[in-house]
């Protein structure tokens, strides 16, 4: 059964069947249908690849190993529960009248596309390929993010586009780098193939000039779709202006999915140079993204826009994680993307939620004591924000430990020391802002309760369900997938 | 004197088009009227197409040709004819004050100049055709950055994208001798294609809501 | 030194005989393009003989620089022209310095040019005179830039081992180096000669002239002499630009078959050169004079670039 190339139709499929799709319901029921075979097929994948170590098809054009098989996991468990949220999330935008039909549509059409969009990333052997399938994503999501077409949704969708755009040429400008690198000793003989499970095979012999070229405007590229500052600046407009079921997509899985190609590049340098050249640039650019987040954590005044600066920690973290580059401290970052993918997904359904009872996102607006309209929800998002800002017994908590620890275990203890300054920072900002707005009393005049508090909480529920599941136990399948991909990561073949 | 080989002269005609492509590139940084704009890219596009099929024919690879034509097809045809259609519609042909005035901005693109030769320099050796395209493509993609932040009419942006998309393929057929492999170049046919036509969806759309295409005007989020 | 009797005054007749056709043709030719009929190519002859037998009035708060200008204007030009290879590479003059000579000339033909825009005292000279200098202080240096492109590349400034330093397959002009240093030169040509989009030759309203604000006082024989000396150097920049960029069929000997080809391949070329300056006259509007800065320092960064690459490429 061609599993991989299914993983791609089947949402591409669905997104242009709901084209010709008039009723919301079907397009909702399409699109889940959709997500649903796909974690089937995501998790009939699992087993395949721990046999064989890597998966290829048509003629090695699709291939998934370890790490890819993680990704594809992430990606369909997020969409999941996104296109669960989104049917109720819309109805009620429609009723509100926020939304046009035909707007909803776009979103139900665009999200597949942009799902088997991420698949396409994930799977694709060719780096040129790949390249394209983070453009591919890139352009469907962003009449995503303007969907609303407010001034504000128009603003940060072209943000979006323009810095994504640029980062991604400048991706392609390190992609013919590596291509350069990769033929230079063959002068004028054409490069077999430039799919990366041969790339990594031959790479000590690249051309050590352009392979560093490569790194780093991939990185500065791939980068900046990943939201690594100092290029991160499209994030918190796109994802606190794009409707909730996007962002929560965006946070949770197209931010990784970046970070994945820059990997693939990381790696071919580190097999090339057999030096810390990428992993102090990847350190680098982890640790600002850390340290930049909080204080913009602490002065916000919206929601989903500390939300999004939340998710820049997470990054850092994740990218500090790899960089720091021992067995341990890469699973302890693989871990820690998927459980931020089973976190941030909640926190932004949360504030949807909050948005559409009280039509606003600023904290002034909303006021104090949330908890007293929309108690459901706000106990899940409460429940969500412990997990984020990483206290046991969430995953998260288990996974910055292991980065951590790692780090201290290989005589990285500043960067360690610096890590822990920085978790601290955001868990007191986040702290703060959240209590101040879900906790205390409603002032007299305010809102009282809300007859529809229990939307969206199927979703809510299945997700932080499975995110204290996984936090207490992981099967075993799931552990060794990781250490493959940790060890891929790491350079051991 | 021995008649010269088909590789020199051919090294001498991508040269002299990729300087052609700098000049262009240059005269769009100064240039303010939108619509001839448009046109300089697509002769620099035009440019870009010439040298694939110099390229094409001394190394006698066909499928280069096919980027040859696509080039033409999509960034000297299709491209301008739609942001051509898209200045038209919207009715605003010219570009607004840039932030650095024009004499300065020739200046700082020198510079820039010779910043991307210096950028390249150790990498000249391994170029297959030419000399120092890659320092050319290298400033093309300083330059179009340049261009994008000095100017505030989205058009003027969305072609500077445009210019660093020229530049990344310039470095791809220095560097390469047969070019990136054909699904690679085709995917980023089709990717420029859509984008632009995603960026003119948005233009149009900014352009109804905010009744400008200043992009300055695009400053409500901050923080 | 080298100094051919002969050769200096076949040139210097070259020189004077040729100047006036070659802004009689761009004259007609530009209204040719406009759709009118146009004065016909013969008439700057008529013009100059008609200024010669014309009677002068000179304000009476002119000096003796006002009297001396013309002259000094037409000598410069004829001095730069002779200095110019035209008909064989060898010119016919060939002073120290080579072109830095030829740009140090017509210099000085400005400079009087513009001391007699201001000698009268009148309004219009002044502001002819400054509105002059403005452009020739980026113009000038863009113009040294270009040839020097072209003098580093021969390894002289001598414009006759230039010329013969460029011999060879045509195809290795196509450089980048040449057309870039082309276009800085033809810009500062416009720019020089007066011509849209710097200048309007043909009017005289306050806000748009410069070079005929400077004649306005001028009249009779110095009108002639000035007006001729203009159009000498007109040619003198179109011939520099012609055999030093492009030299095709100029004649390295003094055989009669070679000379006849250089003849035919010289008005050839300044025939594509007069087309090319009446297409950009008629194709562009005048720009406003503090947008000339502009147009002049892109020359400039094109010299600058043209240097630049002839040592990258070269």
């Amino acid at each position: 059964m061609p599993l991989l190339a299914l993983l791609i139709f089947v949402p591409a499929a669905a997104g242009l069947a709901c084209l010709l799709v008039r009723s919301r319901r079907v397009m909702s029921a399409l699109g889940g249908l959709a997500y649903l075979t796909t974690l089937a097929l995501g998790i009939a994948l699992l087993p395949q690849v721990l046999d064989r170590g890597v998966v290829t098809e048509w003629n090695e054009f699709l291939c998934a190993d370890a790490l890819s098989a993680w990704m594809v996991l992430l990606i369909s468990v997020v969409s999941l529960s996104t296109s669960l949220y989104a049917g109720r999330y819309f109805q009620r935008d429609l009723d509100a009248k926020s939304v046009t039909p035909g707007r909803v549509r776009e979103f139900f059409v665009l999200t597949p596309l942009f799902v088997a969009g991420m698949f396409l990333v994930v799977l694709a052997n060719n780096l040129g390929v790949m390249w394209f399938a983070v453009e591919a994503t890139a352009l469907s999501s962003v009449l995503l993010v303007a969907l609303y077409n407010r001034k504000t949704s128009l603003e940060a969708a072209w943000k979006y586009i323009i810095l994504g755009s640029l980062g991604l040429a400048l991706a392609l400008f390190g992609t013919v780098f590596l291509y350069a690198a990769a033929v230079g000793p063959h002068a004028s003989e054409k490069l077999p193939s430039f799919n990366w499970s041969h790339l990594i095979t031959v790479a000590p012999q690249f051309d050590h000039g352009l392979i560093k070229l490569a790194f780093v405007f991939a990185l500065i590229g791939y980068g900046t779709k990943a939201g690594l500052a100092p290029m991160h600046t499209w994030l918190p407009d796109a994802h606190s202006e794009a409707p909730s079921p996007t962002s929560a997509m965006l946070s949770g899985v197209s931010l990784k999915i970046a970070l994945y190609a820059l990997l693939r590049f990381h790696i071919l340098t580190t097999a090339c140079l057999h030096s810390d050249f990428s992993r102090y640039f990847l350190l680098g650019f982890g640790l600002f993204s850390m340290f930049l987040a909080p204080p913009f954590i602490l002065v916000q005044k919206n929601l989903k826009r500390m939300l999004a600066y939340s998710s820049l920690e997470h990054v850092g973290l994740i990218c500090t994680g790899f960089a720091l580059n021992t067995p341990v401290t890469i699973f302890g970052a693989l871990l820690h993307m998927g459980y931020h993918a089973l976190t941030k997904p909640v926190l932004f359904f949360a504030a949807g939620n909050i948005h559409q009872t009280f039509h606003s996102l600023e904290f002034r607006v909303i006021g104090c004591g949330v908890v007293k309209v929309l108690p459901v929800t706000v106990l899940l998002m409460g429940l969500a924000a412990l997990a984020a800002i990483g206290l046991p017994p969430f995953g998260l908590f288990l996974s910055e430990l292991t980065i951590i620890s790692g780090g201290v275990a290989s005589h990285q203890t500043t960067i360690s020391l610096l890590v822990v300054v920085a978790l601290l920072a955001s868990f007191c900002g986040i702290l703060q802002q959240l209590t101040r707005i879900l906790l205390g009393a409603r002032k007299p005049g305010d809102l009282a309760s809300d007859a529809r508090r229990m939307d969206g909480v199927p979703a809510m529920v299945l997700l932080l369900g499975s995110l204290l599941l996984f936090s207490v136990w992981l099967p075993a399948p799931l552990l060794e997938l990781l250490h493959q991909a940790a060890a891929i990561i790491g350079g051991k073949p | 004197m021995n008649a010269p080989t088909s590789t020199e002269i051919g090294s001498q005609f991508i040269t002299f088009f990729a300087a052609g492509m700098l000049v262009f590139q240059l005269l769009l940084v100064v240039q303010r009227m939108l619509l001839t704009n448009i046109r300089l890219f697509a002769l620099q596009s035009l440019l870009l197409a010439a040298i694939a099929g110099v390229v094409a024919y001394v190394h006698n690879a066909p499928h280069v040709y096919v980027v040859a034509v696509l080039t033409i097809i999509g960034k000297v045809v299709f491209l301008p004819w739609l942001l051509d259609r898209q200045v038209r519609r919207i009715g605003i042909t010219q570009e607004i004050e840039p932030l650095l005035n024009a004499p300065t901005s020739m200046l700082l693109c020198g510079g820039l100049t010779l910043l991307g030769y210096i950028l390249t320099r150790q990498f000249t050796a391994m170029e297959r055709l030419g000399n120092n395209t890659l320092g050319i493509a290298m400033t093309l993609v300083l330059t179009g950055f340049f261009l994008m932040f000095n100017r505030r009419k989205a058009i003027t942006q969305v072609l500077a994208l445009l210019t660093v998309e020229n530049g990344v393929m310039l470095a791809a057929i220095a560097l390469t001798t047969y070019g990136m492999p054909l699904v690679v170049e085709l995917g980023i046919f089709f990717d420029v294609m859509v984008a632009v036509m995603v960026l003119g969806l948005l233009v149009y759309r900014i352009r109804e809501s905010f009744d400008s295409m200043d992009t300055s005007k695009l400053n409500q989020l901050k923080g | 030194m080298n100094l051919n009797p002969l050769a200096i005054v076949l040139q210097t007749a070259l020189l004077l005989l040729l100047a006036p056709l070659m802004s009689g043709i761009i004259k007609n030719w530009k209204a040719k393009l406009q759709n009118r009929r146009g004065p016909r190519i013969w008439q700057p002859y008529s013009d100059i003989i008609k200024f010669l037998r014309k009677d002068m009035v000179i304000s009476e708060h002119a000096s003796w620089v006002f009297s001396f200008a013309p002259y000094i204007v037409f000598l410069s030009a004829l001095l730069a022209g002779l200095m110019v290879p035209m008909l064989t590479a060898q010119a016919p003059l060939s002073l120290f310095g080579g072109v830095l000579a030829v740009v140090g000339l017509l210099a000085l033909g400005r400079f009087f040019l513009a001391l007699g825009g201001l000698d009268p005292g009148s309004a219009f000279g002044g502001m002819g005179s400054s509105r002059e200098m403005t452009i020739a202080a980026i113009a000038e240096p863009a113009m040294m830039l270009a040839i020097f492109t072209v003098a580093i590349g021969a390894g002289s400034t001598d414009l006759s081992h230039m010329v013969q330093a460029s011999q060879g397959p045509v195809w290795k002009l196509f450089n980048p180096t040449h057309a870039m240093a082309f276009v800085a030169l033809f810009i500062v040509l416009l720019a020089e000669t007066g011509r849209i989009p710097v200048d309007n030759p043909a009017t005289h309203l306050e806000l748009t002239m410069i070079h005929e604000a400077m004649l306005l006082e001028y009249s009779g024989r110095y009108l002639a002499l000035m007006e001729w000396g203009a159009s000498i150097k007109q040619l003198v920049l179109m011939t520099l630009l012609a055999n030093v960029f492009l030299p095709v069929g100029i004649a390295t000997d003094t055989s009669p078959a070679a000379l006849g080809i250089s003849v035919v391949a010289f008005g050839a070329k300044l025939l594509v050169l007069a087309a090319e300056v009446v297409l950009v006259e008629t194709t562009n509007a005048k720009l406003r004079l503090f947008r000339v800065p502009d147009l002049l320092s892109a020359a400039f960064v094109l010299a600058t670039l043209a240097l630049l690459s002839s040592f990258l490429f070269g």
